[in-house]
């Protein structure tokens, strides 16, 4: 069955179709616009969001991956909105809109997008979440999520203050979750109305929080229709809930566990996904927070077959691996055998037909890649 | 009133690869507004949040550039061409 990537970097799309996840066709679309995220709703449309420091975000659609088309609306605060001044300090230096010096609240990046229920909806920076019931065309602020009390004590990431992860229950519509860096992992019962931070168990990484909140999740992966066993990445180690985030374990064996920068001793990465029909789990390990690359510069991609303990998968990738593999850019095409693509932040692509059992090039040449998301015609 | 605008290349696939469109103004924020009214996937980039015209944007209108502040009382007769880019950032 073709498979078809979108890879998101600095300078546009890079557009990779296969028929037999071999051989690949490449193309690069949107030529200047940052890519930052893209997703594909139950008609087979794709979408592609973009942001500029100069000319702002925006959402493009295509329904044959070549022709694209811009939608008139994106996610945006009011005017009134007022930002988060940490945020606001982090990202001055692209602050070439000018908002900031009026403190106010500005969508500056479209992190994650996500389909569920006949709905779009986006994950943003200055941390938000957004949704859109007629497929992109108009947008409203989930004031739920995005004015909850504990608000004021989210404190941002390295790369900002950012909602980048979205997760649905295929089986119950009023379910849903959502990670923001670095305020902790979120839950809804009652379709958006309100919001309950999910983070028993997961040491807070920003020291002034409260333990409610300030913990950094990197990313977090599931199987929407048994969405309640969930595989959270978080800046402190890789943790595992039964309960649908009410509660978490640390579950490390066999990771490379290493010391970061505060003396937390623990595994550290961006990343994970997991493969539906075998129900493995995939990430991708750097080396502490303070080198950011594969231990000893073996790239490597961890697999966990029964939930608990993990193990490397090497094969074809490089031994003089000196870069990083972002939060985004690990996708699976959900086949049979299961299909799995990565990309680094040196711009190269890997993949595999094999659930990581051996992994082959797929591009290289790219700027620094963003996002990764993968879809099986 | 018309007016010809020059678009930056990374907003030419927004309109379809158009390089110039026309627009009606006597001021450059006159004319950036009937352009958006006319292309509305426009206004996104152009306009902020609070309405205002994006701070990096400038103009370049018979030799002055323009800076988005002084926009709405730069005056512009019928037929002149303004391009639109914005400042130049990086070494």
């Amino acid at each position: 069955m073709p498979v078809s990537l979108i890879v998101g970097t600095p300078k546009g799309a890079a557009v990779l179709t296969s028929k037999d996840r071999r051989n690949w066709e490449e193309d690069f679309v949107l030529r200047g616009w940052p890519v930052t995220a893209s997703t594909r709703d139950d008609k087979g449309r794709t979408y592609i969001a973009v942001n500029s420091p100069n000319y702002g975000v925006a959402l493009f659609v295509s329904d044959n991956l070549k022709d694209w088309k811009q939608l008139e609306a994106a996610p945006r605060y009011r005017p009134e909105d007022r930002g988060n001044p940490e945020h606001h300090r982090l990202v001055a230096k692209e602050d070439f809109a000018g908002i900031l010096k009026g403190g106010g609240r500005f969508v500056d990046q479209i992190w994650t997008l996500h389909f569920a229920h006949g709905a779009l909806y986006a994950g943003v920076s200055e941390a938000g979440l957004f949704v859109s019931r007629d497929r992109g065309q108009s947008w409203q602020p989930v004031d739920g999520f995005n004015e909850q009390p504990n608000r004021t004590t989210w404190a941002p990431g390295f790369g900002g203050l950012g909602a980048h992860t979205i997760l649905s229950d295929a089986k119950n519509p009023n379910r849903m979750w959502v990670g923001v860096s670095a305020a902790g992992f979120f839950r809804t019962d009652d379709g958006g109305k309100t919001w309950q931070p999910k983070n028993k168990g997961v040491n807070p990484a920003v020291d002034s929080a409260p333990a409610s909140t300030g913990q950094c999740v990197h990313s977090v992966t599931h199987d929407p229709n048994n969405a309640s066993v969930m595989f959270r990445q978080e800046h402190r180690g890789v943790h595992r809930s039964d309960d649908g985030g009410d509660s978490w374990q640390v579950i490390e064996d066999g990771l490379p566990v290493t010391e970061l920068s505060d003396g937390h001793h623990c595994s550290f990465g961006f990343p994970s996904v997991m493969d539906l029909k075998s129900g493995q789990v995939f990430v991708i390990p750097l080396d502490g927070d303070n080198f950011r690359f594969p231990r000893g510069g073996q790239l490597a991609v961890y697999r966990s077959k029964n939930g608990k303990s993990w193990e490397p998968l090497s094969k074809g990738l490089p031994a003089n691996c000196f870069t990083a593999v972002l939060r985004g850019s690990l996708a699976a095409d959900q086949l049979d055998p299961g299909g799995l693509y990565f990309g680094t932040a040196s711009g190269v692509i890997y993949g595999s037909d094999s659930l990581g059992e051996s992994w082959r090039e797929v591009a290289s040449g790219l700027p620094r890649i963003m996002s990764v998301e993968a879809y099986a015609k | 009133m018309t007016v010809r605008v020059q678009l930056p290349p990374i907003l030419r696939p927004v309109m379809g690869g158009e390089r110039f469109l026309t627009a009606e103004g006597n001021s450059i924020g006159a004319v950036l507004s009937d352009l958006t009214r006319r292309n509305p996937a426009l206004a996104l980039h152009f306009f902020n949040e609070s309405g205002g015209i994006r701070h990096n944007i400038v103009f370049l209108h018979g030799g002055t550039m323009v800076r988005a502040k002084d926009a709405d009382r730069h005056r512009i007769d019928p037929g002149d061409e303004i391009v639109i880019t914005n400042a130049l950032a990086g070494g």
